[in-house]
């Protein structure tokens, strides 16, 4: 016998958790890119000045 | 001694033909189609030696044992003879001692009038099936049963392949576009559509769970899930898999073309990505295994390969580690795991209506996978400025690079300006973490 209500948490919970996780982990690239960026970016100009 | 009794030829039966068949349609699509034959003919092959009776290679060895005390009555089977799963072995005053599994009779270690206690062995046989272990204990005695037990039953092939294929994967296109990870995480839809629908079928929580993560598309995250949850149909769920990866160009693209306008699929997607720099690539990788694990602390073999065998390529100091995992080991574990496999395939365990039934939703489970993805991407187009071609969705059913592969030549179709296989890659490696994760999610809840 089928407990569909465990049934139904199960595929919500797991989905929504997939979903979630996976959410997050865009985020999480997305902020890497910008914090990379704005790393690279700020060494270019402190090496730019000490050039000048 | 070679002679007729001793030969194959007198427990060969027609499902050992039909199987032969099979087995040699696998290779032909390998070989004449030149579809995945780097799985499809370790698995065509070993559906053939285990289909040939009394070779012996996928053999297991286990002891009936009488339940209760009695004396015996009659025994109702000789050395050599098979039967199915519930034959009565021998009959006892107390009872009937029947058989566990499918098989043949090694020795019979009783006989009529003999006074057993219980708990003594009554019949020592041997049988192809697989069972699970905490019920009805086997030990391997042949060449591929040894490989699958301490390599797939132990759960040290799966993680170790998912290594190799973090190796091989270049996470680069999903970082350049992180919304494709959402494109990945809608195709395990096709999971959870599978898991309700083998549910219904009648199949056990644990086997729904086996059944559905066919639907994440990875050979390695469905055998590891298969082997601790519900081991007694690995073989039904380990070859659906592997096959539909093989059979993704004839699946996918009905799927695609029954979703999408003609004008959708002709959407034409920039071919440059964004450089992704040498430190976003270092970082992710650890950074997923770190969120992953602590969020599905279950996902941690299989993510925790993927993700060291991903840093061992982007890292660039180990480079002889990367060459490794990604040409040596990945072949020699690709021999095993698919060999083994594909003997997993007697006609006694292929032959059953519950393994057509695994067949079918793994059909279901792939094509509503693509389905789920290509759904989202349409629905991610109505809030973009930026169009994305709907198809690349259909990608994220994880059989890479395959799935992307199709995309690019339906996108070239619709349109030859199109160059949609980067594009596509990154919902097609999102899948594979996803696939992952879910798996991790399944062991979490049911394991």
């Amino acid at each position: 016998m089928v407990d569909w209500n465990l049934a139904v948490r199960i595929a919500s919970g797991g989905f929504g958790m997939v979903f979630l996780i996976l959410a997050v982990l865009a985020l999480l690239v997305w902020l890497t890119y910008l914090a990379v960026n704005r790393f690279s970016k700020g060494s270019l100009n402190t090496e730019e000045k000490k050039r000048h | 001694m070679f002679g007729l009794l001793e030969s194959g030829f007198q427990q060969f039966y027609w499902g050992n033909a039909l199987m032969l068949v099979i087995g040699g349609l696998f290779i032909y699509l390998a070989i004449a189609r030149k579809m995945e034959p780097l799985l499809l003919i370790p698995i065509g092959f070993g559906i053939l030696l285990v289909n040939l009776p009394l070779g012996g290679m996928m053999d297991y060895q286990l002891e009936v044992r009488a339940t209760a005390a009695g004396n015996v009555l009659e025994v109702q089977m000789d050395e050599g003879d098979k039967f199915k799963e519930g034959d009565t072995i021998c009959l006892l005053d107390s009872g009937e001692v029947l058989t566990p599994v499918f098989g043949r009779i090694a020795e019979i270690k009783v006989s009529p009038d003999q006074h057993v206690e219980a708990g003594d062995v009554i019949a020592s046989i041997i049988t192809m099936q697989q069972t699970d272990q905490s019920k009805v204990p086997t030990e391997p005695i042949g060449l591929l049963s040894r490989i699958f037990k301490f390599g797939i039953m132990w759960q040290v092939l799966p993680p170790l392949m998912f290594l190799c294929l973090g190796a091989l994967t270049d996470f680069g296109p999903m970082l350049a576009n992180p919304k494709t990870l959402l494109l990945g995480a809608a195709a395990q839809f096709g999971v959870y559509f599978a898991f309700f629908m083998a549910l219904l079928f009648g199949f056990t929580l644990p086997e729904a769970c086996s059944i559905g993560i066919i639907g994440g598309a990875e050979g390695p995250t469905t055998i590891y899930v298969t082997s601790i949850l519900a081991p007694q149909i690995i073989g039904a769920t380990a070859v659906a898999c592997y096959s539909y990866m093989a059979l993704v160009p004839i699946i996918l693209p009905p799927v695609i073309r029954l979703l999408t306008t003609k004008k959708e699929r002709a959407i034409y997607m920039k071919p440059q990505l964004r450089e992704v720099s040498r430190l976003e690539r270092i970082l992710f990788p650890i950074i997923t295994t770190i969120v992953v694990i602590l969020i599905v602390p279950f996902s941690a073999p299989l993510m925790g390969c993927f993700m060291v065998g991903n840093l061992f390529r982007e890292c660039g100091v180990t480079d002889r580690l990367s060459n490794t995992a990604q040409t040596t080991l990945v072949d020699m574990l690709t021999i095993f795991l698919t060999l083994s496999i594909g003997a997993t395939m007697p006609a006694e365990n292929f032959l059953q209506p519950k393994t057509l039934l695994i067949l079918v939703l793994g059909v279901v489970a792939f094509a509503t996978a693509a389905a789920a993805g290509v759904v989202l991407a349409k629905i991610m187009n109505l809030f973009s400025k930026e169009k994305i071609n709907p198809m690349i969705g259909a990608a994220g059913v994880s059989a890479v690079p395959m799935s992307a592969r199709v995309v690019q030549v339906m996108g070239q179709k619709e349109n030859p300006r199109n160059f949609l296989l980067m594009h596509a890659m990154g919902p097609n490696v999102a899948g594979a973490i996803g696939a992952a994760i879910a798996g991790g999610v399944f062991l979490g809840i049911i394991g």
